[in-house]
């Protein structure tokens, strides 16, 4: 009787969504890495997720400060909401071309 | 000169049907007070909120404009397509929710008007972003379709 060592989060990682543009064309597309990123931070490795995708740190702290500003409605909030995700787009722009120029993305 | 004085009466039924309408939202009653002054509409904006903005209603779409812009960078994973549609709908809802604040802008909550102005932005940047990965799929796809060996030597340079 093999005692189940693995833990959910490891089952989860054994279980992700295959990328369909990877299936394809056999290199990342601009989103990958985002799942396993979610992962490591959920395992509380937060030098892990910035390495598998930058984005992922300000992607959710925007997404959980925008739910609280639509409860509460800071005045500054939709201020900030829009450097911080216009932010998270030019750290995906960059993420990809620094991976297209370091050869990563296979 | 009599037949004037009947007109207004000929006008009660109509006001009592509006009455009788009743909407869900308990701050209807307050909020179609400023409606029928139109004086209340020229002066600028930022005088009105100095002086207190109760009545005020939040724009309809404001809240779905600003989820629907930030959930467009997620969901661009699908060779682009959600993240473009999302992105695309945020900036319609939002462009639309700024042109009625602008039109009576004491109708409706400088927050809500924020928000909107955010989600149009968010849609805007998604939209651009989303557009740029559907233009580079469609470039590969298209290599791919003319010259696979193209396409071979493309990942051996990538590797």
């Amino acid at each position: 009787m093999a005692q189940p060592q693995h833990s959910f989060l490891d089952w989860i990682g054994e279980h992700l969504f295959n990328c369909p543009f990877k299936a394809h064309f056999g290199f990342d597309c601009p989103g990958c890495g985002l799942q396993r990123s979610v992962l490591a931070l959920f395992r509380g490795d937060l030098i892990a997720s910035f390495k598998f995708y930058p984005a992922t740190i300000p992607l959710i702290f925007v997404v959980v400060f925008t739910i609280v500003h639509l409860k509460v409605d800071f005045k500054f909030g939709a201020q900030l909401i829009k450097i911080v995700f216009a932010g998270v787009a030019v750290i995906i722009l960059i993420n990809y071309i620094y991976k297209i120029y370091t050869h990563q993305l296979i | 000169m009599s037949e004037e004085q009947e007109t207004p009466q000929e006008n009660k039924p109509i006001d009592l049907s509006k009455d009788k309408n009743p909407e869900p939202a308990p701050f209807q009653p307050l909020g179609n007070g400023p409606v029928t002054p139109p004086p209340f509409q020229q002066p600028p904006p930022f005088g009105q909120f100095g002086g207190g903005g109760f009545g005020q209603q939040n724009l309809p779409n404001s809240t779905a404009s600003l989820v629907l812009g930030i959930l467009a960078i997620p969901a661009c994973c699908f060779y682009g397509i959600f993240g473009l549609i999302f992105g695309v709908i945020a900036w319609v809802l939002g462009a639309g929710d700024m042109k009625k604040y602008q039109l009576n802008p004491s109708l409706y909550t400088e927050s809500s008007y924020k928000n909107a102005k955010a989600g149009k932005i968010c849609g805007m940047i998604a939209t651009i972003l989303s557009a740029l990965m559907v233009v580079m799929f469609i470039l590969i796809i298209v290599g791919v379709v003319a010259n696979p060996n193209m396409f071979e030597n493309f990942l051996r340079d990538l590797r």
